[in-house]
């Protein structure tokens, strides 16, 4: 693989622009519920040694592994010791790793267009704000693109090492994702289309799929079997999360196909990518990388107003991103992180788009006029992302948000370490969580320093109420009549920790409690 | 040219470190040095409460603590002016003696007159129930029913039913009553949340509202009128609107 000093150069500027970007403040933004969820996983990881997959939720173990490197690196062994960069610059690694295997599809793409996706994919909003997500898009992304990529260098050289390394990147997508099972239906059809192009073109089919050796298909796919089996059964200690990682297809399908609070209509993603607002917040675009694809795709069908790059890889590419898009919008459940995978696509084609539009005019001048189109363009988007991903980190204006805590559950947090320090019991202070359906994530994440603390679903008469309780508002009256009605007598008083109520989330109302006793105390301390 | 060459053995280092990043954690013992306070912040155990310095002759209750539940992604609500949900069952809705549904089977006019699921009729037949074939789904876009009660009622209460199968809100909700089936003459307004005059009949100071089976209790103060039309922009899921069902709480004018 060989590819231009300078092709090198402007994608690893291209990967530190992409860290500057996503690395500054890591952890400024309150924890999603699903990052807290997630966190917690890994917890017990951490703790116990010990990973069990679930088919039920929370995705594969390639999270949970991987970040156990930073865990390590910073020498944390328990829950307590890791904190929002712990967690966050896993996805924030594969981010940059995503840049930087463009250099192995440089020659493929053509030097300009891989320098375009690297810068785009650099300054993407979206792509720049679920890089500072501890989920598991981000990998599933990066896997995903160094499968394509190393089949690419495969079909370059047949080496085996990299029919092996194919092999590996496909177990990692599927060990990362279930919906790793929408990227496998996009390359199917994908590839056939494009073989059906090499067709119409004189080539010959078979002696294409001839070349590859059957020795080096099994590779690939014992490479992708091992890899996965070995993480889905916890490195054997679970030999049924084989099995599970099967079985949760079942029901992934019958969620994204049922009825869920997440459906979403077929164009949400594409409303969302070209244009958001609100009347409370800016506008949002990411436009431009739609257009450019949409010219990029025409691009590689036609064969116009490209050249010195690999048309079969191109054609590839459009296919594989058109079928994931349809099929992403077909399926009525939707979260906004979950096109960062087609995403991509629209990105590298949206290169090829930029290169071929530069490339129409045949003048130096409305040459340039383009470039700095493009150019301003590009800045708009680098703009957008730092609005994304720090003005607007965590409010319902950006597009992006998507059932996000509010600040106020740091606030909570923040309270409650302060009268821990004046309690008796310190961070064995009794508190008690009271939400219906479980709905206090990302508390658990806030409160993991606090060693006693109940979670429950309903009031529960038979527990003895806590020093400080944190209750749903949907909650609030049940509380009262087991606070102050029901027998016996002799009890607390208890009152508002917050003038207001606070939000878990927009529209989830909160109220803490505590003791007046104790809330005296505190406000005596206060200077 | 210069060119940089992505040597065999940068991949062979690549594979072992993957292998490495893979395998580690399997060669994980608990630390027998782990401290018993660093072992009970786990949140996977059950986690008992420690008092302070009890009395002499009395221990501390072992309470049994539940740990955190995990849960899957929250649903998204991005609306703004959100009531704050009341915690309670709603409270006796008081009206005269002989108040009755006065819209209970009446006719029904919309402005989508081919609704995408269900019929119009649906939205005045009793049924409540937020399952497949219980509500009608009309168009996207502002869109509008009109109940006709057939003779001039006093209105005390006017309870409507969007769509309660999940928890929605819906934009745009405005009701009013009038005298006639245009709504040219005596149109008063019950409700309208409407806070950026997007459905154009004004900005509203009511506040959007999350569905519940409860429905949504409108007061109408006994207004006399023989109309209601109950308006609708989408809602937080999708761009289009629903109704189960719309109650008329009256008696007829004397």
């Amino acid at each position: 693989m060989k590819y231009p000093e300078k092709c090198f150069a402007f994608i690893l500027l291209a990967a530190i622009a992409a860290l500057s970007l996503r690395l500054p403040q890591l952890d400024a933004r309150p924890m999603h519920g699903d990052e807290a969820v997630n966190a917690l996983r890994f917890a017990e990881l951490l703790q116990k040694g010990s990973y069990r997959y679930d088919p039920d939720e929370y995705h594969g173990p390639t999270l949970n592994y991987l970040t156990l490197l930073p865990a390590r690196f910073t020498s944390a062994r328990s829950l307590s010791d890791i904190n929002e960069l712990t967690l966050r610059i896993v996805p924030v690694f594969f981010a940059v790793l995503l840049i930087l295997l463009l250099l192995m599809l440089a020659d493929g793409l053509g030097q300009a267009a891989a320098i375009i996706a690297a810068v785009l994919t650099a300054v993407s909003p979206a792509f720049v704000f679920y890089s500072r997500y501890y989920i598991h898009e981000m990998l599933l992304v990066c896997f995903t693109f160094g499968a394509i990529a190393s089949a690419y260098r495969y079909t370059r050289n047949r080496n085996f090492n990299w029919a092996i390394l194919t092999g590996v990147f496909l177990g990692l997508m599927h060990a990362t994702k279930e919906t790793s099972v929408i990227a496998f239906a996009s390359m199917l059809p994908a590839l056939l289309l494009t073989l059906l192009m090499m067709r119409r073109t004189g080539a010959s089919v078979s002696d294409t799929l001839k070349k590859i050796k059957p020795s080096h298909l099994i590779a690939t796919i014992a490479a992708a079997v091992i890899v996965s089996a070995l993480l889905y059964s916890s490195f054997f200690k679970n030999p049924h999360g084989i099995l599970d990682s099967a079985a949760s297809y079942a029901t992934y399908f019958n969620r994204g196909f049922g009825n869920s609070v997440h459906n979403h209509p077929w164009y949400y993603y594409l409303k969302l990518l070209i244009y958001s607002g609100s009347p409370q917040g800016p506008l949002w675009s990411e436009g431009l990388i739609v257009f450019l694809a949409a010219v990029g795709f025409i691009a590689a069908l036609t064969k116009k107003g490209i050249a010195g790059v690999n048309i079969h890889l191109l054609r590839f590419i459009a296919f594989y991103t058109a079928v994931m898009t349809i099929l992403y919008s077909a399926i009525p459940y939707k979260t906004p992180w979950c096109m960062l995978s087609f995403l991509h696509g629209l990105i590298l084609l949206a290169a090829i788009g930029a290169v071929v539009l530069t490339k129409l005019a045949s003048n130096v001048l409305p040459r340039l006029i383009i470039c700095l189109i493009l150019i301003v363009a590009g800045l708009h988007l680098t703009f957008q992302a730092c609005r994304a991903a720090y003005t607007y980190s965590a409010d319902p204006v950006n597009p992006y948000v998507y059932a996000h805590s509010t600040a106020d559950v740091v606030t909570i947090a923040g309270r409650l370490e302060q009268i821990a320090r004046i309690h008796p019991d310190a961070r064995n202070m009794h508190i008690q969580v009271i939400c219906p359906a479980d709905d206090y994530w990302p508390l658990p994440w806030y409160l993991r320093g606090f060693t006693n603390v109940g979670y429950f679903r309903h009031v529960d008469i038979n527990v003895p109420p806590a020093p400080v309780i944190i209750v749903s508002a949907n909650l609030e009256d049940a509380l009262a009549e087991k606070l102050y009605e029901l027998p016996p007598g002799g009890r607390n008083l208890y009152v508002p920790l917050f003038d207001r109520y606070m939000q878990l989330r927009p529209g989830v109302y909160l109220q803490t409690y505590t003791t007046k006793d104790l809330l005296d105390t505190f406000q005596h301390h206060q200077p | 040219m210069q060119s940089i060459r992505f040597s065999s053995r940068m991949k062979i280092y690549a594979v072992l470190l993957l292998v490495f990043v893979l395998f580690v954690p399997s060669c994980k013992k608990t630390s027998p040095q782990s401290s018993p306070d660093k072992a009970k912040s786990s949140n996977s155990n059950a986690q008992t409460a420690t008092p302070g310095t009890p009395p002499s002759g009395l221990v501390p209750i072992p309470i049994e603590l539940p740990n955190p539940m995990f849960v899957g992604t929250p649903q998204d609500f991005k609306v703004s002016n959100l009531e704050k949900p009341l915690g309670k069952p709603r409270p006796p809705f008081l009206a005269p003696p002989g108040t009755e549904n006065a819209a209970f089977l009446k006719t029904v006019a919309a402005t989508d007159d081919v609704p995408i699921i269900g019929e119009i009729e649906m939205i005045t037949d009793g049924d409540k129930q937020a399952t497949d074939g219980s509500y009608v789904e009309l168009g996207p876009f502002l869109q509008s029913v009109t109940i006709d009660f057939q003779a001039d009622y006093d209105i005390y209460a006017v309870l409507l039913w969007h769509y309660h199968q999940q928890a929605r809100v819906y934009y745009d909700v405005i009701v009013q009553l009038a005298d006639d089936p245009d709504f040219i003459t005596n149109v008063r307004t019950l409700f309208n949340n409407d806070s950026d005059n997007s459905s154009g009949l004004g900005i509203g100071s009511d506040m959007h509202y999350v569905e519940t089976a409860e429905g949504k209790l409108i007061d109408a103060k006994g207004a006399r009128a023989r109309y209601v039309r109950l308006y609708s922009n989408g809602n937080s899921s999708n761009e289009l609107n629903h109704y189960i069902e719309v109650e008329v709480f009256g008696k007829p004018a004397k």
